[in-house]
């Protein structure tokens, strides 16, 4: 109580002067303070933002337009006056929907059977003691930390010589297993109450119905955190894809984009249309899934 | 779990496992077991053993040291950049402020923006004669500038690049930090009289350390990769100036066809990125004590 009393004095001798200089003596740091923070969040929202803006404005402005307002700037960049939609029409007549439809696949594909592998993985680091744990433990760890785009090349080269490039396979299989997610169930499943496995196993379910029957139902916000950690690992994929397929009918979104940049140069309404699509599918999903994707994912960082 | 048990925790590893062994070791083994070969030239073309031929040339050639002078300067930079920034812009969005929800879900957005679309999109924006950002620059009244295509400003160009999706991804990680430190810490110290600047440095920094490392880390290993920029944008030049070692190993296979020595680039980088992530790990763990 006693480091109470200065504060009690100062408003005191306050009270005795001008109500002005006492209100900014009282607020005034706080103030300057909040207004610094503001500026910088608005400077770096628009740092942010500007490139999005222009990004789904020109989409839907006629080509012409867009060179038009950018150099000299005019404000008709970002709100566009002759609104169209011929960038997304001519999206839709080109390669990109198989793109688009080759990436919901594999994405679909690498998140169900992702979770089940790692999950699986992850309830057994988490939950049994046998020999050699430790050696596979630092295994999935390195894993974790080196990421795969590093063995892309020389995977390409196996995997070639093989021909079994160009496949669904191939842009499939090496995502599943994943060093990250198999950590974040580990993390997950550690906390489950042991009383329970217990009891599920006295009542006569094997293992694996344990895992069915008790594990998967009380696991649904890792679940969620580690589907989106797989599905944007393929949706934001473009090294290994690029690597692995020539042929349209297996490209996926990415390459398929920055084929698209580099043939059309100059179709710029097109090339922003494609970057847009590309970004709200993932956007909508992170956006509705934000608060497991802060929970769990960012706290990896929290513990090793 | 009963004797007759023993081979259940295998069962649940087993699928896991054999994906890691067949596209993360197999990989390793062969990259560094690959680059000792060569394809010999002739009648007859074979891979031929060749000892340390590859990293000899490769040691020797001009172009591949231009290309680790360009990976060092470009990871000096970027690394140390985006911790920093996203370390302030969480302690910013975490200030109670009246609509930071609406800021925070700002720089949530750049996450679901791909390394591949920032390019594309900056590419644009960057554009000498119709980009919007040299448009920015007339209308205030300064010299248009040639970014990408110039020698000086391609690398920073794609530093910024890099940086306008990263940031934001990294400010979450600190985020989950802060908010795992006890408020009353700060209550405190803010009662001894300590100023908001002797609270970061003596509260927020050391108790963030784990986190510090973990996003310096995991941003150095990804950097060091860096890839799609490079190949979308620039293509290593001009002159040279953004031949990132990952697109001197992808132009070694693709256009040099030359697999040796794009696998003796791999193991290269895979060498230096286990020195780098072995050195920072040391170093934060001795500054600890």
């Amino acid at each position: 109580m006693s480091q109470e009393s200065p504060r009690q004095t100062a408003s005191t001798d306050a009270r005795q002067t001008k109500p002005l200089r006492r209100w900014v003596r009282r607020n005034g740091g706080p103030i300057a303070g909040k207004a610094l923070a503001y500026l910088a969040l608005t400077v770096l929202s628009v740092v942010t933002l500007l490139p999005l803006l222009w990004s789904v404005a020109s989409s839907f402005t006629p080509l012409n337009d867009i060179y038009k307002f950018a150099v000299p700037f005019s404000w008709h960049a970002l709100l566009p006056t002759n609104v169209t939609l011929q960038a997304y029409q001519d999206l839709w007549a080109s390669t990109y929907p198989r793109a688009l439809f080759n990436t919901v696949l594999v994405c679909a594909v690498t998140v169900v059977a992702g979770i089940l592998i790692n999950s699986l993985a992850g309830f057994a680091f988490a939950v049994f003691n046998f020999p050699g744990k430790r050696v596979l433990f630092i295994l999935v760890l390195i894993t974790f930390l080196v990421p795969f785009e590093v063995l892309a090349l020389p995977l390409f080269v196996i995997i070639n010589t093989l021909h079994l490039d160009n496949s669904y396979q191939a842009l499939i299989l090496p995502a599943l297993a994943n060093g990250i997610v198999v950590f974040l169930f580990r993390q997950f499943f550690i906390d489950t109450p042991r009383e329970l496995l217990e009891a599920a196993r006295i009542d006569g379910l094997g293992w694996f119905g344990v895992y069915v029957r008790i594990v998967i139902p009380i696991s649904t916000p890792v679940m969620v955190s580690a589907g989106l950690v797989l599905f944007l690992s393929q949706w934001q994929a473009f090294f290994w894809p690029l690597l692995v397929t020539n042929s349209p009918s297996y490209q996926m979104v990415q390459v398929a984009l920055s084929t698209f940049s580099g043939q059309y140069v100059t179709k710029w309404n097109d090339i922003f249309a494609g970057s847009i699509i590309a970004t709200i599918v993932p956007l909508v999903l992170l956006l509705t899934l934000q608060r497991y994707y802060v929970r769990t994912i960012a706290r990896t960082g929290l513990t090793d | 779990m009963s004797r007759r048990e023993w081979w259940v925790p295998y069962a649940f590893l087993l699928p896991a496992i054999v994906g890691l062994v067949i596209f993360r070791v197999v990989p390793t083994i062969y990259a560094i077991g690959r680059s000792f070969y060569a394809i010999s030239f002739g009648l007859n073309p074979a891979t031929v053993f060749v000892g340390s031929d590859n990293y000899t040339a490769l040691f020797s050639d001009p172009t591949f040291w231009q290309s680790v002078r360009v990976t060092a300067v470009f990871n000096l930079i970027i690394n140390p950049l985006q911790t920093t920034l996203a370390l302030l812009l969480a302690l910013l969005v975490s200030m109670r402020l009246r609509g930071i929800g609406v800021f925070r879900s700002i720089f949530f957005i750049p996450i679901s923006i791909s390394i591949t679309v920032a390019s594309i999109i900056w590419q644009l924006m960057l554009d000498p004669q119709s980009g919007l950002l040299n448009g920015l620059i007339e209308a205030v009244g300064l010299p248009p500038q040639s970014f990408l295509t110039s020698p000086n400003q391609a690398l920073p160009s794609i530093i910024l690049i890099a940086s306008w999706i990263g940031v934001g991804y990294w400010m979450f990680f600190f985020i989950a930090g802060l908010n795992g430190i006890p408020p009353t810490l700060y209550e405190a110290a803010a009662m001894d009289g300590a100023s908001s600047f002797a609270s970061f440095v003596h509260i927020t920094v050391p108790l963030l350390r784990r986190v510090i490392a973990f996003v310096l880390v995991a941003d150095t290993t990804a950097n060091f990769l860096l890839f799609a920029p490079v190949y979308i944008l620039t293509h290593g030049g001009p002159q040279g100036s953004t031949d990132l070692l990952m697109y001197e190993a992808y132009n070694s296979d693709f256009v040099g066809l030359d697999v040796g020595r794009a696998t003796a680039i791999t193991t290269v980088l895979l060498a230096s990125l286990l020195v780098v992530v072995g050195a920072q790990l040391l170093l934060l763990r001795s500054s600890e004590r």
